[in-house]
């Protein structure tokens, strides 16, 4: 099974930073909300583990799934 | 966002969220079934019920796991998942604890309401015999916060009992969401009642961090009518693709909800009342989809077959409207706005910008693209399938009335209550006489 970002949507708080860290992924909505664009990609794994890291409502995580 | 918007034909709650278009039941029409629902004449007394049923014989987990799964036994709560999955994560676990869960969040529907008002001992039968046969005592009831009648015959049916299982009662809160899986379990934790992120199923970190099965009121009652009786006349009704029977909820606002057992593979249309014929219909409720009457006087009562028709059964709520669907429609999702637990960015923000754009196209300012778009930005973003359900909706009515869509659109609409003429052809409204 493929790894993906995962939002913990009642702890986000929409400060944004997972997309500072990850545009490649990781666009914002309207809102501010991080909308996650698909799948994480190996190059991708290191900047998904700094979103993960520099959240400051600790909302992210990296799991197995769709 | 909602506060500033209000339209004269919402009535609006104390605390400032739009009603429900179909309020709480003050009163349930219950009719006799064919396996729950019969006998109820007898009362929902335990005497009446171990008259009827004798007492309930000894399982262990293996044998309960083999009968619910050759009967397939789903989860009546509206996902129709498997009952013998969930069991089978759980007998892989450490001992569980066991929640019937009867809170029936959704307003319209009635069936888990009259099971606790004609049936509460085959629910308690359906949860001590697996509590038995799991060698657990751990036994939470949720009862509705909006149907006191519901909670009180229920409490009554529980003090009648002695079956050496602690049977705990908590009410959950009167919310759309407060019925939600991961909601329940955290009423029970004595957290708010409401919906937050779920890492791993129930069953295997639930209540507590421990394996928790839990399943509303119908489910149980299968089950330990399945006990009582076996699975041969169990399966004396339904079909062999899917043995048995459920419950529906026939709504229509302004009357009084009636509760039938169906077996599956019956007609749906027999189930119906004749002044509702010709109607269309939510099927499966405020999250789930629009039938014209056409797709329902075709449609045979079944999981499987209603699910590829788009028609998911869900909790079996059929909500018949004379009104405007697209009416209707803004309507319910105005509600369910306001029902958002708040806590997910994508829906307290989402949702009450999709009624807001739902509402300028049935005022007929235009802007369905906003619609769409909306619909697309809410889905799979939030902790719980609240804004996912409630875009489902969205979505069949688009499909299921494009011309009664385009009509508001253009600022008309033919089918207020009372009228009687059509918009198009997408729907019929023959009155038939049987």
């Amino acid at each position: 099974m493929a790894q993906v970002l995962r939002v913990d949507w009642p702890s986000c708080e929409a400060r944004g930073l997972c997309h500072e860290v990850l545009p490649e992924l990781v666009d914002l909505d309207e809102w501010g909300y991080p909308i996650v664009k698909g799948p994480l990609t190996k190059e991708l794994m290191d900047h998904a583990k700094e979103a993960v890291k520099v959240c400051p409502r600790l909302a992210l995580r990296i799991v197995e799934g769709r | 966002m909602t506060t500033t918007y209000l339209e004269p034909h919402l009535t609006r709650e104390e605390d400032g969220r739009p009603a429900s278009p179909v309020p709480a039941p003050m009163e349930v029409t219950v009719r006799p079934g064919p396996a729950l629902l019969a006998g109820i004449e007898n009362g929902p007394s335990l005497a009446a019920h171990r008259r009827q049923y004798g007492q309930i014989p000894h399982l262990n987990g293996k044998e309960l796991h083999a009968l619910v799964k050759r009967m397939q036994v789903r989860g009546r709560g509206g996902a129709a998942f498997p009952f013998a999955i969930k069991l089978e994560t759980i007998l892989k676990g450490s001992r569980p604890i066991l929640v019937v869960n009867l809170s029936e969040g959704e307003l319209a529907s009635a069936k888990d309401h009259a099971l606790a008002l004609t049936r509460p001992h085959l629910v308690l039968d359906g949860v001590v015999a697996t509590a038995k046969a799991l060698r657990t005592r751990k036994v939470h009831v949720v009862l509705p916060g909006e149907r006191p009648g519901a909670a009180a015959a229920m409490r009554a049916a529980i003090a009648e009992r002695s079956d050496g299982v602690n049977i705990y009662t908590s009410t959950a809160s009167s919310r759309f969401v407060a019925g939600q899986a991961r909601a329940v379990v955290e009423l029970l934790s004595g957290r708010p009642n409401l919906p937050a992120t779920t890492w791993a199923p129930e069953a295997i970190k639930g209540l507590n961090g421990r394996p928790t099965l839990l399943s509303n009121g119908e489910t149980w009652a299968r089950v330990g009518l399945l006990v009582l009786r076996g699975d041969e006349e169990y399966a004396s009704i339904g079909t062999d693709e899917e043995p048995g029977a459920t419950l529906l909820t026939m709504n229509m606002q302004g009357s009084v909800p009636i509760v039938a057992e169906a077996a599956y593979g019956d007609r749906l249309r027999d189930y119906i009342p004749h002044d509702r014929h010709g109607l269309p219909a939510m099927v499966g409720g405020f999250h789930g989809a629009w039938a014209t009457w056409e797709t329902l006087a075709s449609a045979k009562v079944s999981v499987n077959k209603m699910r590829a028709m788009g028609n998911a059964l869900g909790a079996g709520l059929v909500l018949s409207s004379p009104d405007c669907p697209v009416s209707l429609t803004t309507r319910t999702v105005e509600y369910l706005a306001g029902q958002s637990a708040g806590r997910c960015g994508p829906c307290f923000n989402g949702l009450p910008a999709l009624a807001t754009a739902l509402t300028a196209v049935h005022d007929g300012h235009g802007g369905l693209e906003r619609v769409e778009q909306l619909s697309n930005l809410v889905v799979r973003r939030g902790a719980c399938a609240h804004p996912d359900g409630t875009v489902r909706l969205v979505n069949s009515m688009l499909s299921t009335f494009p011309a009664e869509v385009e009509a508001h659109a253009h600022g008309r609409c033919d089918l207020k209550a009372g009228s009687r003429e059509l918009v198009g052809d997408s729907f019929t409204r023959i009155l038939e006489v049987a």
